[in-house]
């Protein structure tokens, strides 16, 4: 298509778009300059270019060269532009994607009530139309149109990520007869997930069946529809939004589910409680509620008790933007929080005003822009910093993403963790286990390669397999893992990204492409310091279409030995 | 001035104060009237969903915002651009006044007093024209996202104030044919101008407190 023809379907979407609101939005800035330094990309990186009201004039001066009737007198006279060429399009689409998480913060602070996040989402939708988006929200957003999911998880894939997770569970509570609940009739709770949970965060799922277990809640997971992510609103996509939306809908329908209940993250509770059924033009007969409520339910019912002497490091509470900018839950963590760890202290600012993650929006699926996510989250490392905390906890898995990559990247001695797995550590069980200590099968001689250039970590890994039960063998480098691979083959391949010579990124490539090991799952664990490797993101693995399928899991350094274990007998199950 | 000459420019400021200012006012009013139309002509975004929060309690609320700075974190960071605007609004609040007193009821600045309070008010806000202006011209940010309009606006204004604070003794036929030459332009350029933002602040302000009151967001939650 040519830049001309993409120009006006582009501008066509933005006529559609003009709600009262938006043109509100759009008329009524005067360029203070007050919401400036409310931005984290402005204060991180003091580029004037990061001003929020510059970045959303980058879609007021098409409004107002095109269809404010009185700018159209004198346009160039009030900053109305058009846009004319390729280059134009792909400013455009750094400013939209590359410089804006949609956080609202500087909505919050601007004295006339400009809502800048609605203006950019408006700008992505132009852009989306014509294809003009970073790959990773392409790749993501036709993930969820044709498989349901972002992150193309099968329904095979699903039921025996479940099925392994119920034996899981039964070791978690001690108990052989229970299992995650599926497309149970009649259910009062129906629980929808992040894929992240299934594919690579299976403990956050066990946290929050560890609850709905003691809390004796009757709740299922549906088979279908059970993604409760929402990528319909970073790309600005309604269509996709409502899509998601109904798929969810529908399905608490089917079941005759009395309550649909997301799990802890932000913009996928944001899209399902307030926004989807907007795009899908539905009014709901149940209501939606986050986990967070829900858990905090259960503590005004009495149905959990929890003992906050379990977790006892210094706790702090990160609001993620779309749960407390745009879905008004702030007190919910904190009180959990409080009640489930004897430390707790708030970082400056908090709640409405606490500053983004840096990887909303869509941004953890935008590899281009890792280099800049990673830069303006100096803010909210400083935030971290000036805590203390040993522990900063967060209702949002993209927030999690974010946060484990900035305190790797900035150094900080502290770990990240959800509200719902605090709270599930401090359980107190009131009902005695029916049969005793289930243990954790252990490794039956299956065979693991081990490729990661740092001999420190190859002899850890090694060391921690073996005394579980399996067979390792170890390369340093790509070279020498295909060498092994070809002498015999192993059941799992453990993957580091970056190593000198060919990287792990490329090693993946090739094992996915060639039929003699496309089959053998791998598991990327990876420190990654996109300053050693900027135009590396792990994250591609997971968000980019030409790494398909996806890693079979995927861990950060330093290594969850839990996570790293039921993560290996996951991919063995 | 021979006496045929002045008395021809009483009769110019007459008219200049009174059915020039007349005309120029409806000319400005229809502009807003069609725009405001415009602007309701468009869809209202609706929301389907059930509230956790009061959108008309926090409507009301957003409405008054701008004299609450302590609700705002940019207005509490930055008080003492939050006094200029103060300052600055006022100023031009008391000139717009002044332009219906002086022709219609010119005896209120007789008053000393009030003249006096009058100037000081209208001086003030010319400063703080000027240091705005100084820190549009100065600021990096500022500049990148400023057009002409936004330059021309605020020294226009500029002009105004100063030309409103030697019209309003009421004793300088100059001084009061700039002032009110300056009003008539102003009628007539500020509905295409960003002055306007007045006529949409309380349709932005109503539409944000909505949205955000409904979802629990505003009034904020304060805490430690």
């Amino acid at each position: 298509m040519e830049p001309s023809e993409k120009i006006q379907m582009a501008l066509d979407v933005l006529e559609k778009k003009l709600s009262r609101q938006a043109v509100t939005s759009l008329a009524v800035c005067v360029h203070c300059g007050m919401c400036t330094d409310a931005c984290h990309y402005y204060v991180a990186t003091q580029d004037p270019k990061m001003a929020p009201a510059y970045k959303a004039d980058h879609v007021r001066k098409l409004f107002k060269r095109h269809f404010d009737w009185m700018a159209r007198i004198a346009p160039g006279w009030v900053g109305g532009r058009s846009l004319k060429s390729q280059e134009d399009l792909d400013t455009l689409k750094d400013v939209l994607f590359g410089s804006c998480t949609m956080c609202r913060r500087c909505t919050l602070n601007c004295p006339m009530g400009v809502d800048k996040a609605l203006l950019i989402r408006i700008g992505r939708a132009m852009l989306m139309t014509i294809g003009e988006m970073p790959q990773g929200v392409i790749d993501v957003n036709e993930a969820q149109w044709t498989t349901g999911n972002q992150m193309s998880v099968t329904d095979e894939d699903y039921l025996e990520t479940i099925e392994w997770l119920s034996e899981e569970h039964q070791m978690d509570v001690g108990d052989s007869r229970v299992a995650l609940p599926l497309d149970q009739q009649g259910a009062s709770v129906v629980y929808v997930v992040n894929p992240r949970e299934v594919k690579y965060a299976p403990l956050t799922l066990l946290s929050a069946a560890k609850i709905f277990h003691v809390a004796r809640e009757d709740w299922t997971m549906p088979t279908k529809g059970w993604d409760g992510t929402n990528f319909g609103l970073f790309s600005g996509d309604d269509a996709l939004g409502a899509e998601m939306g109904k798929r969810m809908f529908n399905q608490v329908r089917e079941l005759g589910g009395k309550r649909l209940v997301v799990s802890e993250c932000g913009h996928g509770f944001r899209a399902t409680r307030w926004e989807a059924p907007n795009w899908a033009k539905e009014d709901l007969e149940f209501p939606i509620e986050s986990m967070l409520e829900t858990m905090c339910r259960y503590l005004d019912e009495g149905r959990i008790k929890l003992d906050k002497s379990v977790n006892t490091d210094l706790v702090t509470y990160h609001d993620p933007c779309n749960l407390g900018r745009s879905s008004g839950i702030t007190e919910e963590p904190r009180r959990l929080i409080r009640e489930s760890c004897a430390h707790f202290i708030e970082m400056q600012p908090n709640r409405a005003d606490n500053w983004c993650c840096s990887g909303g929006g869509g941004a953890m699926s935008m590899a281009e822009y890792t280099g800049r996510r990673l830069e303006v989250a100096k803010v909210k490392a400083d935030q971290l910093r000036a805590t203390g905390a040993k522990v900063v906890a967060t209702a949002c898995h993209n927030c999690v993403d974010a946060l484990s990559d900035l305190i790797k990247h900035y150094g900080l001695n502290m770990r990240v963790t959800t509200v719902g797995e605090l709270v599930a550590d401090a359980l107190v069980f009131e009902r005695p286990p029916v049969v005793t200590e289930i243990e954790a099968p252990q490794g039956k001689g299956e065979r693991v390669l081990v490729v990661d250039d740092e001999p420190d970590f190859v002899l850890y890994l090694s060391t921690l397999l073996e005394d579980n039960g399996y067979v390792v063998d170890s390369a340093t480098s790509v070279d020498a893992a295909m060498a092994k691979l070809r002498e015999s083959k192993p059941d799992v391949i453990t993957l580091d990204v970056i190593m000198p010579g060919q990287s792990g990124l490329q090693m993946y490539e090739e094992l996915r492409s060639t039929e003699e090991f496309r089959e053998i799952p791998i598991v990327v664990i990876s420190g990654l310091n996109p300053q050693e490797a900027p135009d590396s993101d792990h994250r591609q693995f997971i968000y980019e279409r030409r790494f398909a399928p996806p890693p079979d899991g995927f861990l950060d350094k330093p290594v969850d030995q839990k996570l790293l274990m039921s993560t290996l007998r996951k991919v063995m199950a | 001035m021979p006496r045929e000459g002045e008395a021809e420019m009483e009769r110019f400021l007459d008219v200049l104060k009174d059915e020039v200012q007349i005309v120029a006012l409806s000319v400005m009013a229809l502009v807003y009237i069609i725009r405001i139309r415009w602007l309701m002509a468009r869809t209202l975004a609706s929301e389907r969903t059930p509230p956790i929060g009061d959108a008309t309690r926090a409507a009301r609320r957003s409405l008054f915002a701008v004299a609450m700075p302590w609700t705002i974190e940019s207005m509490t960071k930055h008080w003492a651009t939050y006094v200029e605007f103060v300052v600055f609004h006022i100023g031009i609040a008391v000139t717009i006044a002044a332009t219906f007193v002086i022709p219609y009821a010119p005896g209120l600045f007789e008053s000393q007093a009030i003249l006096v309070a009058t100037q000081v008010i209208i001086a003030a806000a010319f400063v703080v024209g000027v240091i705005r202006l100084g820190r549009r011209c100065m600021r990096q940010d500022l500049r990148l996202m400023s057009s002409p309009d936004d330059y021309f606006s605020l020294v226009l204004l500029d002009l105004y104030l100063i030309s409103a604070f030697f019209a309003v003794p009421n004793d300088n036929q100059w001084a009061l044919i700039a002032f009110f030459g300056l009003t008539t332009f102003f009628l007539l350029y500020v509905p295409f101008s960003k002055i306007s933002h007045y006529i949409y602040y309380p349709f932005a302000r109503v539409y944000f407190g909505r949205h955000f009151g409904r979802r629990g967001v505003y009034p904020k939650v304060r805490g430690n």
